[in-house]
């Protein structure tokens, strides 16, 4: 166990809050700067707040951090834009008009909390302009609002980590050209652009709930910046949709079980040993009333209601064993039938196998196996071994190649322990 | 007991090729080892240097933009350290966390005081 005073710690105490500023305040940042200066400087916006941030871990590297950052870092990211701005010489406003832009940010943008979020939101929309493709959209919204690394971004879109750099710098050309102003368009023209930006959400909040990567298995930072993100949303009388209901009770359900995920050892906690008492019960709550409300006669449940489905029978079974197998399977199985992919197939092999058991479980997988191509995927060979484990069959050369496939330590440290 | 003066100088052409992500993990390096030094009590000070910077030469009657070094010889930061001597000033900057940036160096210096001013 590591006690408080060592160095590990403070290692990850460290690394934390860095990656932590990193990520609350990029967007954050970035998003006050383009909505202030426009969209054409954005790349000047980016190289800025990357400076900063640079900076800000030199200095960091020396020293703590101290208590509130923020405004440090959006005082100097944008003494480092109007630098960059001047030498450009593309300001058309004189110095006066500059003071006069730093006095109203400091004096109301910055310290009122809903200009900041409602900047924040601008730009996702911006971003998901239809001018742009959906590629470019995803790309733009995760790099400048999520603060995404490109090995974050090539695991988010699985593509490889130069397609999603190249893919940027493209996407930033075009939003330069095509998106002159970051202004949240009206009712329908909002609606048309919601279901981009709820997949924006979805994919923000799916890296922090799976970290692909590194030593932490949840990244919570993103988790609750996609929550805040929707419930902003959900303010907005023109987002109102089925989808972004579902979308927020799918994140509570998963939220919920944040605690229990990670026991005291820094371990990785599967579902079945969880101790389920540590669940959230106000987020189940919080999950529950939007699933209600997230109801659509008309039309086919979406992905966020199918999988907001599977995660409250999860988080409401008394215990592993009571869990609703049969009732999360018809649920994965209408996600394979309507929005079929094949990692949805694959997921649904697990509740298959609970109803139908392993030996069927394991026929069902190596169907799926001849239709896609899982050889890269660690999933595919960490369930053929749990199924192969309980039929008692050797099943360590699957788990081996699970581990190859894994980034993430500590989901390597737990395979690794089903080795020993 | 004496106080030393670390200059750290060069490295920054491989700190910047560095991505986010490495450079972040090697702010974690730096913390941890100042943390340690801090335990000890060897760590009194310690800054990074903004890399412009003037010369200001006779009395203001010029002053330059500079130093015109190159990345090598720039100073990057600094750190005022703890040690018995000079032998354990050396001792203690080769756990340094710069010299993971190639080409980068620390010179050692005494600061001559009459008494200790820390």
């Amino acid at each position: 166990m590591l006690g408080w005073a060592s160095p590990i710690y403070m290692e990850q105490q460290l690394n934390n809050t860095v990656t932590h500023l990193f990520r609350n305040e990029y967007g954050r940042i970035i998003a006050l700067l383009t909505s202030k200066y426009g969209v054409s400087h954005i790349e000047k916006i980016e190289d800025a707040v990357q400076d900063t941030f640079l900076k800000a871990m030199r200095i960091w590297g020396y020293q703590k951090i101290p208590d509130n950052p923020t405004a440090w870092l959006y005082k100097v990211a944008n003494n480092g834009l109007l630098d960059k701005l001047r030498r450009a010489k593309k300001m058309s406003y004189t110095a006066d008009e500059n003071s006069h832009f730093e006095a109203t940010t400091e004096a109301s943008e910055f310290y009122s909390n809903t200009e900041i979020t409602d900047s924040q939101l601008k730009l996702i929309f911006a971003c998901c302009h239809p001018s742009l493709s959906k590629e470019h959209q995803l790309v733009l919204s995760l790099k400048l609002i999520g603060g995404f690394s490109n090995k974050e971004l090539s695991d988010a879109l699985l593509k490889k980590k130069e397609t999603v750099a190249k893919s940027f710098t493209r996407a930033k050309k075009k939003f330069k050209e095509e998106v002159q102003l970051l202004q949240i368009p009206v009712q329908m023209g909002l609606q048309s652009r919601l279901f981009v930006v709820l997949q924006v959400i979805y994919l923000l909040f799916s890296e922090g709930y799976a970290a692909t990567s590194g030593e932490q298995i949840l990244k919570r930072d993103i988790c609750y910046e996609a929550l805040r993100l929707a419930l902003l949303l959900k303010k907005n009388p023109y987002c109102q949709h089925p989808n972004l209901n579902a979308l927020i009770a799918l994140i509570c359900f998963h939220a919920s079980r944040f605690d229990a995920r990670i026991n005291d050892a820094g371990e990785l906690v599967t579902l079945e040993f969880q101790d389920r008492r540590l669940y959230n019960k106000e987020l189940m709550a919080i999950g529950s009333a939007h699933l209600e409300q997230a109801g659509s006669a008309d039309t086919l449940p979406s992905k966020y209601h199918l999988e907001a489905a599977v995660s409250y029978h999860h988080c409401t079974a008394p215990t592993f064993k009571e869990t609703d197998w049969a009732t999360i399977l018809k649920l994965y199985q209408l996600q394979v039938q309507t929005q079929y992919s094949p990692m949805a197939a694959l997921n649904s092999i697990i509740p298959y196998a609970k109803v139908h058991g392993p030996k069927k479980g394991l026929e069902a997988l190596e169907a799926w196996k001849n239709k896609n191509d899982y050889k890269q995927v660690a999933l595919f060979y960490t369930i053929r071994a749990e199924l192969l484990a309980e039929l008692k069959k050797e099943f360590k050369p699957d788990i081996r190649k699970a581990i190859a496939l894994t980034e993430n330590v500590l989901v390597r440290r737990y395979l690794k322990k089903k080795l020993e | 007991m004496s106080n030393f003066l670390y200059l750290f100088r060069g490295g920054e052409e491989s700190f910047e090729k560095l991505s986010q992500e490495e450079k972040q993990a090697h702010m974690q390096v730096w913390g941890t080892w100042m943390g340690k030094l801090q335990e000890k009590g060897q760590l009194l000070d310690g800054f990074p240097l903004e890399a412009d910077g003037k010369v200001v030469h006779s009395k203001g009657d010029m002053v330059t933009n500079g130093p015109y070094a190159e990345g090598a010889e720039l100073v990057g930061g600094y750190l005022i350290v703890s040690a018995k001597d000079m032998d354990g000033a050396i001792e203690i900057s080769k756990g340094c966390p710069i010299f993971d940036y190639e080409g980068s160096t620390i010179e050692v210096r005494e600061i001559l005081t009459m008494d200790n001013p820390y």
